[in-house]
């Protein structure tokens, strides 16, 4: 029979609790996932995988100490109590070995909650023939993953948040030789005909990419980042560059937009919107984030990413980020550039669908190396001439949002968040197109 | 776990169950101070069916006799269907029936390794890096690894490996005005050994600690590295970053069979180039070694059973053999090594590197510096991009230091690189002797869809390559 993994979660922890001594504090995230992968490549199936994995983090907490210890439930109640009686007894051998913890934030009750998502989607069993049969004429590579996935934050103090959802996503290409275009396909509820459709429109991007291959040298070039592109510059944002505690320990790209030294386009504002809704309303300690906070407004640095651990150590004020000071679901605020006019308005230039592998090549000038990947067209007085060789930029955040941003696009596209890094994640970011009067291109 | 394997192993034309156990212990200290302290202890089991030549898995905590049946049912179910579309039709062949037990060379297991001891050595190296008020953070940390991992099947496998690993990093951070710079332990965590707690020698890492500190100040008044094209000599703890990125991912055969082309990328490398491409100069012999005591990825036999063996992927600077497990083989036609790896229970295998090294040469580092006119030493990465195929890189250092004239002469800054894999390896010129490789890895490959992060090695000397193209930051 089936578990119910809130059932059983409210039962582990309360007895969980129950053996605590008095000055000793617990709290409890868990990450729960039923998920079905199903790898694809020459559109067929080359690797099927179900995962059941339900991960419990326990963080003990005593005399200004923190210990945070996960493991694995088994679903079977004596085991798994067991399993919590050596985990309780460890933590409380090795904690006092240690000193006391400068971001140590005592477990408060953040209230309680309990918020259930559904997608209907085809079965598995289902998608595998659909998804075979609608690129049966195409040469396919992704992965379709869809399944439950929980995820709570639950302390000794009475707190109990719990989250369940259940998505699917198809992360895609489709090639013609060395050429490729790229696409996701992930809705709240199937829409098969949508489907279809987008699988269409992905076909007759690749068609494009049939025009003569066009030799472009490394040089500065108009340029036009579709939000795929767009989404992946996103990234670096996500890397330390908002989290407040790498700007207080050096790492800081942002330090010239903190210090206005320089400032990033009037038209550029980044907000973290939750009300995106693909991700918990609360962070792991369990407190409620704002549905909305302005992150840089109109180019102007307007808040780091703050965990309360963060502003316990630095005396800031905590604005509930997640402990890792990352972004949950981040929005690029929309623009005024038409979809209709961009061929137009770029002109002679680049129109770079997509970006890969980008790094910090100096973090202190926000200075970043990338490269350009899938969809990419050389385009003359408006008009695609065809796709290019992969080109690499080396380009500051402050030159691609700052003064090259000529506009952003009206449209903006939502991407769920399709990491499965070790398991899934949940998230997305909402991001328009950007008009660039220059990006510097290096080999 | 062997009666539960019992009731399956004849339900389908393969079965087996690979489980695996891992404990990390993540402990950082930084400025003396606790700053997190992670375990993850990780158990779980994976399934393998083969079910009319095609290979399903299903992977489950659930380590239950209900919950190993919920799992094995998953598994035929979803592997019948998927065999109705596969990509190639296997055999047996792709499981050898292996038998055998593998264990990390150590004088002391991790397992006996307290927090106690492991707190006070990160404290005691954290607070020594802090020399001066111009160091505003100083982290050392450490990841202590024990795993386990047994796989049983029913062509009549038997093996089980265990693994002692640490990865130990030391960085300090120093500011002065509108400067900052970082110097770390060989470049984030590339640090990793499989080793016991003998590994943790305070008076050693103490002597690291202050080269760290001292080299960060002194990157705080150093010149930017220049804009030019000159010689480039890499040390290894940038070749391994150099290894890693333009041999070991161009060379997986799953990423020239096209199953990565969605996420990781693709391969400049085509089947007709094994046996004939110049890949690199003819000093360049590069080997695929999970036989060597103590680094990252040694294994006896990889995660489904094929014998691990040192393999040439290049010699004399010619392309001989690519990184493909037994199922890339017979799918290519083409040889490979012994590297089907997964990153845990509950992903299935794919082609991974594990140890991939360059094999030293014939100079001391004082005779390479000496034929070198102009030019640029770098030590340590600390940024990497490349593009999907493996050709177009750009790599960035912690520390660097011009040579003219064959002498070592100031400190540069954000030392950088950029070239194109097979010009830039055919540029080697030089490479130091076996006596100076040195040998490091990284915890954190990533590829595959789903994705995985898997733990390699890499050892290297320090090589010379002519004429390569270097510039500085800001």
């Amino acid at each position: 029979m089936k578990t119910d993994i809130l059932a059983y979660l409210k039962k582990y922890t309360t007895e969980a609790f129950n053996q605590l001594l008095a000055d000793e504090e617990l709290a409890f995230n868990l990450h729960s996932e039923e998920s079905d992968f199903i790898r694809f490549s020459q559109s067929k199936v080359r690797q099927n995988t179900t995962v059941q994995q339900h991960e419990i983090t326990a963080q003990y907490q005593l005399d200004q100490r923190t210990y945070r210890l996960r493991y694995n439930l088994t679903l079977d109640y004596a085991t798994d109590m067991k399993k919590f009686a050596s985990v309780l007894q460890q933590l409380r051998q090795d904690l006092p070995k240690t000193d006391p913890n400068p971001q140590f934030v005592p477990l408060v009750n953040n209230g309680l909650s309990e918020t259930f998502k559904k997608a209907t989607r085809p079965s598995t069993a289902e998608i595998i023939p659909l998804i075979c049969g609608t690129f049966a004429d195409s040469d396919m590579v992704g992965l379709w993953c869809s399944g439950p996935l929980r995820q709570a934050a639950i302390n000794s103090k009475g707190q109990f948040h719990y989250f369940e959802t259940d998505y699917f996503f198809l992360d895609y290409s489709l090639y013609d030789g060395p050429r490729a275009a790229k696409a996701f396909y992930a809705e709240t509820n199937w829409n098969q005909q949508a489907f279809l459709n987008a699988a269409q429109q992905t076909k007759n991007t690749l068609s494009l990419l049939k025009r003569p291959s066009q030799k472009v040298m490394p040089g500065s070039y108009k340029t036009y980042l579709g939000p795929m592109a767009v989404a992946e510059l996103m990234g670096m944002f996500y890397w330390k560059a908002l989290s407040r505690a790498s700007f207080e320990q050096g790492f800081a790209p942002l330090k010239k937009l903190h210090d206005k030294d320089v400032l990033f386009s009037e038209q550029f504002t980044l907000m973290e919107n939750l009300s995106l809704g693909y991700s918990t309303p609360f962070n792991a300690l369990g407190e409620l984030s704002p549905q909305e906070l302005p992150l840089i407004e109109k180019g102007r640095l307007q808040n780091f990413l703050i965990s309360t651990p963060t502003a316990t150590e630095y005396k800031l004020t905590s604005n509930y980020a997640e402990p890792n000071e990352m972004m949950k679901s981040p929005e690029i605020r929309a623009g005024t550039l038409d979809e209709a006019a961009i061929l137009k308005e770029l002109g002679t230039g680049l129109y770079l669908s997509n970006l890969h592998y980008i790094n910090w090549s100096d973090p202190q000038a926000a200075r970043i190396t990338g490269m350009t990947r899938f969809a990419c067209f050389w385009v003359e007085k408006g008009e695609i001439q065809g796709p290019i060789q992969d080109l690499r930029f080396d380009e500051t955040l402050y030159n691609i949002f700052g003064k090259n941003l000529i506009n952003l696009t009206k449209n903006q596209q939502v991407y769920a968040n399709t990491s499965t890094y070790l398991k899934r994640e949940l998230g997305a970011m909402k991001v328009p197109g950007a008009l660039l009067r220059e990006m510097n291109f290096t080999l | 776990m062997q009666t539960e394997f019992n009731k399956y192993k004849k339900d389908a034309d393969f079965v087996a169950f690979k489980t695996i156990h891992e404990r990390t212990r993540d402990i950082s200290v930084r400025d003396g101070k606790p700053d997190s302290f992670h375990e993850f202890d990780d158990a779980g089991l994976l399934i393998e069916v083969m079910r009319n030549g095609h290979m399903g898995y299903s992977a489950t905590c659930e380590t239950t006799p209900e919950g190993i049946k919920h799992a094995f049912a998953k598994a035929i179910a979803m592997t019948d269907t998927s065999a109705k579309f596969p990509v190639f039709k296997f055999d047996e062949k792709i499981r050898p029936p292996s038998k055998g037990s593998y264990q990390s060379a150590s004088k002391r297991k991790l397992d006996q390794l307290s927090m106690a001891e492991i707190y006070d050595f990160l404290k005691q190296t954290s607070l020594r890096m802090k020399i001066n008020d111009k160091i505003i953070s100083t982290t050392s940390d450490a990841m202590i690894i024990t795993c386990q991992q047994n796989y049983m099947s029913s062509a009549g496998a038997e093996f089980d490996q265990t693994f002692d690993i640490v990865i130990n990093s030391m960085a300090a951070t120093a500011r002065e005005g509108k400067e900052t710079q970082t110097r770390s332990l060989h470049g984030g965590r590339g640090n990793c050994l499989q080793i016991g707690a003998e590994h943790f020698n305070l008076e050693s890492a103490l002597k690291d600690c202050d080269q760290i500190s001292s080299e960060a100040l002194e990157l705080l008044t150093a010149e930017n590295c220049p804009t030019e094209t000159c010689d480039l000599i890499l040390s290894p703890d940038q070749m391994l970053l150099q290894i890693h990125e333009s041999i070991g991912h161009p060379l997986e055969l799953d990423r020239i069979l096209g199953d990565e082309r969605n996420f990781a990328g693709w391969s400049f490398v085509q089947p007709a180039d094994f046996g004939t491409l110049q890949y690199g100069s003819p000093l360049m012999n590069v080997v695929f070694d999970p036989t060597v005591a103590h680094e990252m990825a040694s294994y006896k036999f990889d995660e489904v059973g094929n014998p691990a063996e040192r393999k040439h992927l290049i010699k004399n600077g010619i392309l001989q053999a690519g990184l493909g497990s037994l199922e890339s083989q017979m799918r290519s036609g083409l040889r490979g090594v012994a590297n089907s790896r997964a990153s845990s229970w509950n992903r299935a295998p794919i082609d991974r590197m594990a140890n991939i090294n360059l094999e030293g040469g014939d100079l001391t580092l004082d005779e390479m510096i000496s034929k070198v006119e102009n030019g640029v030493i770098m030590f340590a990465n600390k940024s990497w991009s490349i593009d999907d195929y493996r050709r177009k890189f750009q790599f960035g250092c912690e520390y660097g230091k011009r040579i003219k004239n064959g002498k070592i002469t100031t400190t540069l800054k954000n030392p950088n690189y950029r070239g194109i894999t097979v010009p830039f390896w055919n540029s080697l010129s030089g490479l130091t002797k076996p006596d100076t490789v040195e040998t490091y890895g990284s915890p954190y490959c990533g590829k595959g869809e789903p994705s995985q992060i898997i733990r390699v090695g890499h050892s290297s000397p320090y090589a010379l390559f002519k004429n390569i193209e270097v510039f500085g930051g800001g």
